[in-house]
């Protein structure tokens, strides 16, 4: 702690690049905090997905399989509960404004239990067959309250009565889950059902379903897609823990992109900072052997440059991921609705992977001038022959 | 004497004196590579997709889908539609006489990538027609799929990515196996594709209407007669386009997501790179004191001397940029990579590069400004007696 005001006389001694450099750092871990936060994102999606989950869909795409699919898949052995659902694509206005409604049975509950809607909720939505449940993000893209109608547009799906739009009730909204990164919406499976043309309906495009052990789900789902490989309608099954494990997206490995970004961002910092403590060391190099000389250790001098090198690495660290933390916030205002990515969540791994690099960072900045402080020649210091 | 010429040699005592200061020249060097290269890295994803994707279109060619289809799986055309629409005016005529048009089919395929996890292939019908309409069409090893047979034919880069995609390989549709008994290249999209004949595989899939239809047009200019005729006839519900707007119109989805991502980091990069070099323009200016004011003080003006600070800066901040675009290009330009169910080759583009060199730039004038005003302002007789 003595340390410290010679410490603060070295880092202010040239207040500009002080304030350069911290704030360098500061962006550099702004990225860093987005880049390992969106990881995180990734990481706890993983964690949260739940064992006992699967979903099967149509392994062929296609306009659906009949909905006696969910009832031989409730006849599976190991298969607790099953929900069948329909998918509304379309648009709010514009075709710009992407938005996707699950239809779902009345099952629902029983699979997607942890997705916060309680029963009640559900019950005032059976109630009415253009109720819809949205999840806060949702509400708050399309400007929506409980009692609100909400309008969109489906090309896709063709209703008897020729109209491409499709009017719902907002009866309730609830809160998001991170499974569920850009936020939901549950609509009533009759009431897309009952308006497709009769040749469409008694369709559903996804099943999903509980296994009654969590620790066999990759059995059921085998069991299911087994079942169904030599039928009309062969399914393709997947568990929830296998399709949100591995950071997958199309084909692109997110950990490694990520990685790549946050480092290159850490080497560009490395270099300035690094250079930036080698400059000030080499300034002050007939000072340290003063300091050399009244008797202060080599052990003394390496604590006092690795600190004046990692107080604005670490106060940049702390910065910059306060950053990440807000921005991460602001993305769903900044981007195009609807967009396709999860947001960066600052989790307690992140500060500690910042931290740990921030100091990586700064004793790095600082091994090649200790190196010469340490091995200075006093006299020669002092004379000023360096 | 001219500013040019004062310019010139003010900017050569700056580049002679970089070796003093060269780890502190490096420093925007560095910075600026890793700007660079982390924002070419993630554009060449989106610049290969896109030019695969135009390379896709052919502006000879039209495609029709059925109305307000976004992708060529949504689209469906009944058959009866389809014969109507291979009737419609503007048609170039195969050399018997028929319209060169041809019905297709687009399915997705659950394949295996390389790395063993589940995505799907796009498997297309080609009709008789198919390779008529699409001269860039070459089979590369094994045959052609024979008509009414289950047979398929993979394209060449397929097997970079999915697995089982070579000649001799066996994929899974819903009526069995179907052997792959030939390759081809397209030089396009299709290279990553199956393609089978539309209707045996309309049958395996159970699909009862095609996708699309392709024709190819008699002339550029009957586009106009033929979309007219489409349009205007009541019983067709579709969406008439050249082929390259078609793409144009399905690219605009991701090539916007990945952009807005891609610009985003590299903003935010660049800021970063932006206070180093600011910091090093200072320390510059700031070493050079005495040479600038003895300069001044024989008669230089102050402007030539802001110019040479910024033109340092941006001497170095463009090397940095050509090393990070190089390290870009010889990571990533012509490596086979993949989307979704795309496969194309990502591209570190001249276009792109060019950009680097724009942003290089851009951050050289911001970052030299401020140290250049100090530069040019500072008092003359103060500068000379500085130490």
């Amino acid at each position: 702690m003595r340390y410290l005001p010679l410490i603060w006389a070295a880092i202010m001694r040239k207040p500009t690049r002080t304030v350069l450099t911290l704030l360098s750092v500061t962006v550099a871990f702004t990225l860093f905090g987005l880049m390992i936060g969106l990881n995180a994102t990734f990481d706890m999606v993983a964690e949260k997905a739940r064992a006992d989950r699967i979903f099967t869909w149509p392994r062929f795409g296609g306009n659906g399989v009949p909905v006696a699919v969910a009832r031989q898949v409730a006849a599976i052995p190991g298969v607790k509960a099953v929900t069948a659902m329909n998918f509304l694509p379309g648009y709010v206005q514009d075709p710009k404004n992407q938005v996707f409604v699950l239809m779902v049975d009345q099952n629902v509950a029983s699979v997607f239990g942890d997705y916060g809607v309680s029963p009640e909720q559900w019950n005032v939505v059976w109630k009415d067959r253009t109720g819809i449940v949205m999840s806060r993000m949702q509400a708050q893209r399309w400007h929506k309250k409980i009692g609100d109608t909400f309008t969109m547009i489906s090309k896709q799906i063709k209703r008897a009565d020729g109209k491409t739009s499709w009017d719902f009730k907002v009866l309730a909204i609830v809160d998001d889950i991170p499974q569920a990164g850009n936020g939901f919406i549950f609509g009533n499976y009759d009431y897309i059902d009952k308006a497709k043309p009769p040749a469409d309906q008694g369709k559903v495009n996804e099943v999903d379903l509980l296994a009654d052990d969590p620790a066999a789900s990759s059995a059921v789902a085998e069991r299911i897609d087994h079942a169904f490989a030599n039928s009309a309608t062969p399914m393709q099954t997947i568990t929830e823990k296998l399709a949100r494990s591995g950071n997958d997206f199309g084909g692109l490995d997110i950990k490694k992109i990520t990685h790549g970004i946050a480092l290159a961002g850490m080497f560009m910092v490395l270099f300035l900072t690094g250079n930036g403590i080698a400059e000030s060391v080499r300034e002050r190099f007939a000072e340290f052997a003063t300091l050399k000389t009244i008797g202060f250790t080599d052990r003394a001098v390496t604590i006092m440059v690795v600190l004046e090198s990692a107080l604005p690495c670490i106060i940049g660290a702390a910065l910059g991921v306060g950053v990440a933390a807000v921005l991460a916030r602001q993305i769903p205002k900044l981007m195009p609705p609807n967009f396709g990515i999860p947001l960066p969540t600052i989790s307690p791994m992140v500060l500690v992977w910042a931290a740990a690099s921030a100091v990586v960072v700064a004793l790095l900045s600082a091994a090649l001038p200790i190196l010469r402080l340490t091995r200075m020649d006093i006299a020669s210091a002092l004379s000023g022959r360096t | 004497m001219n500013i040019l010429r004062q310019i010139g040699i003010v900017s050569l005592i700056n580049f002679r004196s970089i070796r003093l200061r060269l780890w502190r020249s490096l420093v925007i060097v560095v910075g600026m590579a890793c700007v660079i290269g982390v924002l070419l890295s993630m554009l060449s994803l989106t610049e290969g997709m896109l030019a695969a994707y135009m390379k896709t279109g052919d502006p000879g060619r039209a495609l029709v889908v059925s109305a307000g289809s976004q992708s060529e799986g949504n689209s469906s055309i009944p058959r009866d539609k389809a014969r109507l629409i291979m009737d419609a005016p503007g048609i170039a005529k195969a050399p018997d006489g028929s319209p060169l048009a041809d019905p297709g089919i687009n399915s997705g395929v659950p394949v295996y990538r390389l790395n063993g996890r589940r995505a799907y292939n796009i498997l297309r019908g080609f009709g008789s027609k198919g390779v008529m309409l699409r001269p860039e069409f070459h089979m590369v090893s094994g045959r052609m799929f024979r008509s009414g047979t289950r047979e398929l034919i993979v394209g060449v880069s397929a097997k970079s990515q999915f697995k089982d995609m070579n000649v001799g390989d066996k994929v899974i549709l819903p009526d069995g196996e179907w052997p792959i008994v030939g390759s081809f290249t397209t030089g396009d999209l299709l290279d990553g594709q199956l393609i089978g004949d539309t209707e045996t595989v309309m049958k395996a899939i159970r699909r009862p209407a095609y996708n699309s239809i392709l024709v190819r047009l008699a002339s550029p200019s009957s586009f106009s007669a033929f979309k007219g005729a489409l349009t205007t006839n009541p019983a067709l519900a579709v969406d008439p386009m050249l082929q390259t707007e078609w793409y144009k119109k399905i690219s605009e989805g991701f090539s916007t997501f990945f952009k807005v991502i891609a610009y985003g980091i590299g903003i935010i990069m660049a800021v970063g790179a932006l206070f180093g070099c600011l910091n090093t323009m200072y320390a510059a200016v700031a070493a050079r004191g005495r040479e600038i004011a003895t300069l001044r003080a024989i008669g230089y003006g102050a402007f030539p001397v802001a110019v040479s600070v910024i033109l340092e800066a941006a001497v170095l901040s463009v090397t940095g940029a050509l090393i990070g675009a190089s390290i870009a290009w010889a990571l990533y330009d012509g490596v086979v990579g993949s989307f979704g169910s795309n496969v194309f080759k990502l591209t570190v583009s001249p276009a792109l590069i060019g950009m680097a060199i724009l942003w290089a730039a851009a951050v050289a004038v911001l970052g030299g400004f401020f140290p250049s005003i100090r530069a040019a302002r500072r008092p003359v007789v103060e500068a000379l007696r500085a130490t």
